[in-house]
């Protein structure tokens, strides 16, 4: 049954101009095909530009039966207006590990949800989520019951709780990875079952998995603690095909940038002068790596992928803390372990999340993101927590991060100080 | 040194039906205070248990998330600004 549009949506519709699929042309299609509540949407926000405020109410129910997370809550503020969203609930679904999926399952997906809910969609939400978009309250079990019968999938996180881990697509189909970033991410998901699917925390907790330093779910600004593969021996070098890339005969950054003609290779251009530590040279024409010195930063990896890859002897780099700017501005992760073995069962680290959590469930202010527990006390007491050591790596430059200092039992043999025998050499 | 889980469940409910009485939606950290004794885990897995019993209630607004006692209303949007 078609629908009609009952409101006009002048400011959204300057949205379909530009040369991008837009977003109101899906809604508004899906709502002149039977949805009503597409079209109810658009009209309110509509009048939220006009307005300049949302018209969507702050929250409320929080899930299905023996859940803390996963459904958000949103009510219209001018229902009378908009009568068809007037209750318009988003879900937020587990997405499978990498986001691999088969057309079977998509369909089945959206069948549910057309049958259930707007037919909105929104692949994916920045935790990395499948996320539903708008359902009214009696129609949350029963999307629950068929996610978890007929789709054996589950609910996301949300509010103060373990968000759904996410991990890029890792040595599915990526060369350079480090770890097996699926399986990570799974593992953490079914261990910490209770903490995805009931509040625990202070606020939300994000973990991403990385296979290499590229980083290509870019963990390292948006997860408190961040998993990226790393290598621990040198480099692989193919010095044959080293030669092909300064010959021409292989595409540097495999024809990423084959749009435009750079001119001839120059290694000691492209590859050499731009590696950040500067452990790169040619000796005749042999490629020679300092790898002691090498950081890991993937350039050269990723210029001449055919010569040059990880190494072999393979673990994770964990930071923590990153952040959006609500309080103090964005904040990438820091340093906290420069190389840790990501085996199952993951014991060790483990370990460390249990320490990390702990700290922050007892210290952390409401709505404190680990991020800025950190921030607010210091890496120093961080450490002590983790019961990690300091080392170079986690001061990005000297002044700009607080002194470590020592305390007496650090420091073999330690030290004794006497305020008075000070007092007789120095006036206070 | 582990709390009584049941002993618990009854202070954090006392603890919050009082405190509803003037503010009716709480943090996790608020309901420590039920048993200084319990450490922040165990007061976290008595207060979602008494949600399964349906004898407290989350509100969430999506970024984060309180506790209610049912029948203690105030608008949700008062319980998220009264603690800005
Ligand atoms: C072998 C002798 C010395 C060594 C190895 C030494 C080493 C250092 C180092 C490593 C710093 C810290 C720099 C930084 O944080 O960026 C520093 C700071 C400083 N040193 Fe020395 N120093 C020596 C002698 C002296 C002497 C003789 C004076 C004064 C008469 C002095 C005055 C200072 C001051 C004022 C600072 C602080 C600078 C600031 O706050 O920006 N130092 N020194
Ligand atoms: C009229 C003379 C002086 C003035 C106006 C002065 C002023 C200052 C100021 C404003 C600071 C920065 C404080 C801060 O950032 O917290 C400072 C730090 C410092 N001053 Fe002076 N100062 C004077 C004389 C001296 C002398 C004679 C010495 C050494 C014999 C000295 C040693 C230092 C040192 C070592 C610091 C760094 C302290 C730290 O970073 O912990 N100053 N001074
Ligand atoms: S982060 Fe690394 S391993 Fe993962 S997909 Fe990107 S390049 Fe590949
Ligand atoms: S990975 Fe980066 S730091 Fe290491 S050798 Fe290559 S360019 Fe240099």
């Amino acid at each position: 049954m078609a629908d009609v549009k009952k409101h006009d949506t002048p400011m959204c519709d300057e949205l379909k101009k530009g040369p991008w699929p837009s977003f109101v042309d899906d809604v508004e299609q899906r709502g002149l095909h039977g949805k009503q509540e597409c079209l109810d949407m658009l009209g309110q926000l509509e009048l939220s530009y006009k307005h300049k405020e949302t018209h969507w109410k702050h929250g409320g129910i929080v899930g299905v039966f023996g859940y803390g997370g996963g459904v958000i809550g949103r009510y219209s503020d001018v229902p009378e207006l908009f009568p068809s969203v007037a209750h318009f609930h988003t879900i937020r679904v587990n997405q499978p590990a990498s986001k691999f999926y088969s057309s079977a399952f998509l369909r089945k997906l959206c069948e549910i949800w057309d049958h259930r809910g707007s037919g909105m969609t929104n692949f994916h939400g920045s935790t990395g989520d499948m996320v539903l978009l708008g359902t009214k309250s009696d129609q949350l079990e029963p999307v629950f019951f068929d996610l978890t019968h007929q789709m054996g999938c589950d609910l996301g996180g949300s509010g103060s709780n373990l968000r759904t881990p996410s991990c890029c697509i890792g040595k599915a189909r990526c060369e350079w990875s480090c770890l097996d970033t699926q399986a990570i991410c799974y593992d953490l998901t079914q261990t910490f079952q209770d903490e995805l699917h009931r509040p625990a925390f202070p606020y939300k907790f994000k973990f991403k998995v990385s296979g290499c330093p590229n980083d290509c779910v870019a963990a390292i600004a948006r997860s408190c603690c961040s998993i990226i593969g790393t290598w621990k021996d040198d480099i692989r070098i193919d010095q044959s095909a080293v030669k092909a890339y300064m010959g021409g005969e292989i595409k540097p950054n495999a024809g990423a940038h084959g749009d435009r003609d750079w001119g001839k290779f120059d290694i000691q251009k492209e590859v050499i002068d731009l590696c950040p530590t500067k452990c790169m040279w040619m000796d005749g024409d042999t490629l020679k790596i300092d790898n002691r010195e090498c950081t890991r930063c993937m350039h050269c990896i990723n210029v001449m992928p055919a010569a040059l890859r990880p190494g072999t002897d393979v673990g994770a780099t964990i930071l923590v803390g990153a952040k959006a700017p609500i309080l103090e501005g964005a904040q990438m992760s820091t340093l906290a372990i420069p190389f840790i073995r990501m085996e199952p069962p993951y014991d060790e680290f483990k370990e460390f999340v249990d320490k990390i959590w702990g700290w922050w469930m007892e210290e952390g202010k409401n709505r404190e993101r680990f991020g800025e527990l950190i921030q607010r006390f210091s890496i120093q007491k961080f450490l002590k927590v983790a019961e990690l050591k300091p080392i170079p790596q986690m001061v990005k430059e000297p002044r700009s991060n607080p002194y470590v200092f020592w305390s007496a039992e650090e420091v073999e043999g330690g030290w004794k100080r006497d305020i008075a025998e000070f007092r007789k050499r120095h006036a206070a | 040194m582990a709390v009584d889980k049941e002993e618990l469940k009854k202070k954090v409910l006392e603890f919050a039906t009082k405190k509803a009485a003037h503010k009716s939606k709480m943090y996790i950290k608020d309901l420590y205070a039920a048993d200084p004794n319990a450490s922040p885990r165990e007061v976290k897995n008595a207060a979602n248990e008494l949600v399964r019993e349906g004898k407290l209630e989350f509100f969430s607004s999506g970024s984060t998330t309180m506790y209610g006692v049912p029948g203690f209303g105030k608008t949700l949007e008062g319980a998220f600004e009264e603690e800005k």
